[in-house]
């Protein structure tokens, strides 16, 4: 489904201030998969997202979505930022229906998908409130449901519950997972928790940093439709949790100041 | 509590212009002037509600508020467009930001000669006047504030499948319209100042062309009036600008 191919990135910011973020990243990701990208602050997990959303161009190597060179944005992979990037000017609704209208979606379809998307996440009462009257985790919601309106097949997801307190941030993931498992899209997760990744992931690939290059992948063999309350119990679970620990604190103490 | 709140903000916001006519009405009275050069608000004010009911009067009020308004519109439509297109393809704005350069330090008032002699001596030359003056801060503010606006924003348009120049209109330049208003604010003023100005160099009708008149008849109590008259204009224009930017900026989190 995604095949990253030898990308490279390298900022010019200056003659004297280069600084290659990532190098010679080589990834394939399966239809479906969810799979989630550690790594410590600056390692280039971001940018990688990016290249992968065509939002930014690598210096070397490509992206294949379905065996078809990434040229640019489209619709075919939502991006859900770490900072939600809600239209201010819009409301809830507005947000949500913004890119079914302009791909000429009629309005009562689109105004059907998008209540419909709100009730998931669990925000209909809130259509007609603006991002300033949300808390955080009712936008990062918003975010999610106005990406998952226009059907991408992929989404990218960059730490998206980073900003959130622990409570909401796993009522989150139970979110996440419930809708993921409706329709089983392809998943790329930036995340800072080992315990986010393992609990949500098919494979957990590790980043190191300066510059970012794939350490280790690691495959989690849980069963699915998984349950917070019963993984937590899991004697597997919680080794997986403790190897990659081990491995990202290693990485990070590896990792120049 | 609020409404109680408004008023007495209002009420001390009216403190300032109060003292403002109490200066007047004290320089009036202090001899300082003679009596028939500068008359006293109170004179100026009774002949200014006097001339509300004149139709000659409105009439040339309302040919200042039409200039002063179209070219205000017309400056606002092609800043608001020049600058955005400039922050859309770098090609335009390599040919922009030379033109305006060069040109937006130029005292538009000197090309009013000239553009009486091309436009005539009617409306078209004034609201000319008027669109050169006013476009360039509308035109800055809104390459500022469309360069500074959050890429995230626009890429979340562009991963929708909304192309480039739609993604200009309908997410650049709505995210950017607290730093275009700001600009079309200011051009408001100018728009008030310049229409006057030009009226009173060269016009037959209008505020300005009032005042002119008033003056080279050593009318002095009207030719304050047509002063009070662009300033009641300009409050008038204000209150209504402000009425349209809250309705754009609501939701924006600097607005209350
Ligand atoms: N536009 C840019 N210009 C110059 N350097 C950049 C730019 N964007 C990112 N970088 C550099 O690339 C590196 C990787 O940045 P990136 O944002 O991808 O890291 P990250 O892994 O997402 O970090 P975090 O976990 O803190 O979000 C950093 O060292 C950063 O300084
Ligand atoms: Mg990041």
């Amino acid at each position: 489904m995604i095949a990253i191919e030898g990308v490279s990135k390298r900022f010019d910011a200056a003659r004297d201030r280069r600084h290659l973020a990532l190098n010679d990243v080589t990834l394939s990701v399966a239809e479906g998969e969810f799979v989630s990208i550690l790594g410590p602050s600056g390692c280039g997990k971001s940018t990688l997202l990016y290249i992968v959303g065509g939002f930014v161009e690598p210096t070397a190597g490509r992206v294949l979505v379905k065996d078809v060179p990434v040229r640019g944005p489209g619709p075919d992979r939502g991006p859900v930022f770490q900072e939600f990037a809600l239209f201010p000017w819009k409301t809830v609704l507005g947000n949500v229906m913004y890119g079914l209208q302009q791909g000429g979606v009629p309005r009562a379809e689109a105004l059907a998908r998008s209540r419909e998307l709100l009730t998931m996440v669990r925000l209909s009462a809130y259509e007609n409130f603006y991002p300033k009257e949300l808390s955080g985790g009712m936008k990062q919601r918003v975010a999610i449901a106005r990406t998952l309106a226009y059907r991408p097949n992929i989404l990218l997801m960059d730490e998206p519950f980073g900003a959130l307190d622990a409570h909401t941030r796993t009522g989150l993931q139970n979110d996440l997972l419930h809708i993921w498992d409706k329709d089983r899209k392809t998943v790329l997760f930036v995340t800072h928790s080992v315990e986010e990744a393992v609990f949500l992931s098919d494979r957990v690939v590790m980043m190191s940093s300066a510059p970012g290059r794939i350490k280790q992948i690691f495959d989690i063999d849980l069963p699915r439709p998984r349950s917070r309350a019963e993984l937590l119990l899991d004697r597997r679970f919680q080794d997986y949790v403790v190897e990659i620990e081990k491995m990202f604190d290693d990485t990070a103490q590896q990792a120049p100041a | 509590m609020n409404a109680v709140r408004q008023w007495s903000e209002r009420l001390i916001g009216a403190v300032p212009i109060i003292g403002l006519l109490a200066l007047w009405q004290a320089i009036a009275m202090s001899g300082l002037a003679p009596p028939a050069l500068l008359p006293t608000p109170g004179v100026v004010f009774a002949r200014f509600f006097q001339q509300l009911g004149s139709p000659a009067f409105l009439d040339h009020a309302a040919v200042t508020l039409y200039r002063l308004f179209a070219g205000f519109m017309i400056a606002v439509v092609m800043g608001v467009t020049l600058g955005i297109a400039a922050v859309g393809s770098r090609a335009f704005a390599a040919i922009v930001t030379p033109v305006v350069r060069v040109l937006a330090p130029v005292p538009k008032i000197a090309l009013y000669p000239a553009l009486t002699l091309t436009l005539g001596y009617d409306d078209a030359s004034k609201i000319a006047l008027v669109i050169a003056d006013a476009m360039f801060p509308i035109l800055l503010a809104t390459y500022q504030g469309a360069s500074a606006v959050e890429p995230k924003l626009a890429w979340s348009a562009r991963a929708a499948g909304v192309s480039p120049v739609r993604t200009l209109f309908t997410v650049v330049l709505p995210a950017a319209m607290p730093s275009v208003l700001t600009g079309a604010r200011i051009g408001l003023i100018i728009s008030c100042i310049v229409v006057f100005l030009a009226e009173m160099i060269t016009s037959t009708d209008g505020l300005g062309h009032l005042l002119m008149r008033a003056a080279r008849n050593f009318q002095t109590v009207d030719m304050f009036v047509p002063l009070i008259a662009i300033s009641m204009l300009g409050l008038m224009l204000n209150a209504l600008f402000n009425l349209v930017r809250r309705r754009l900026l609501r939701g924006f989190p600097e607005e209350k």
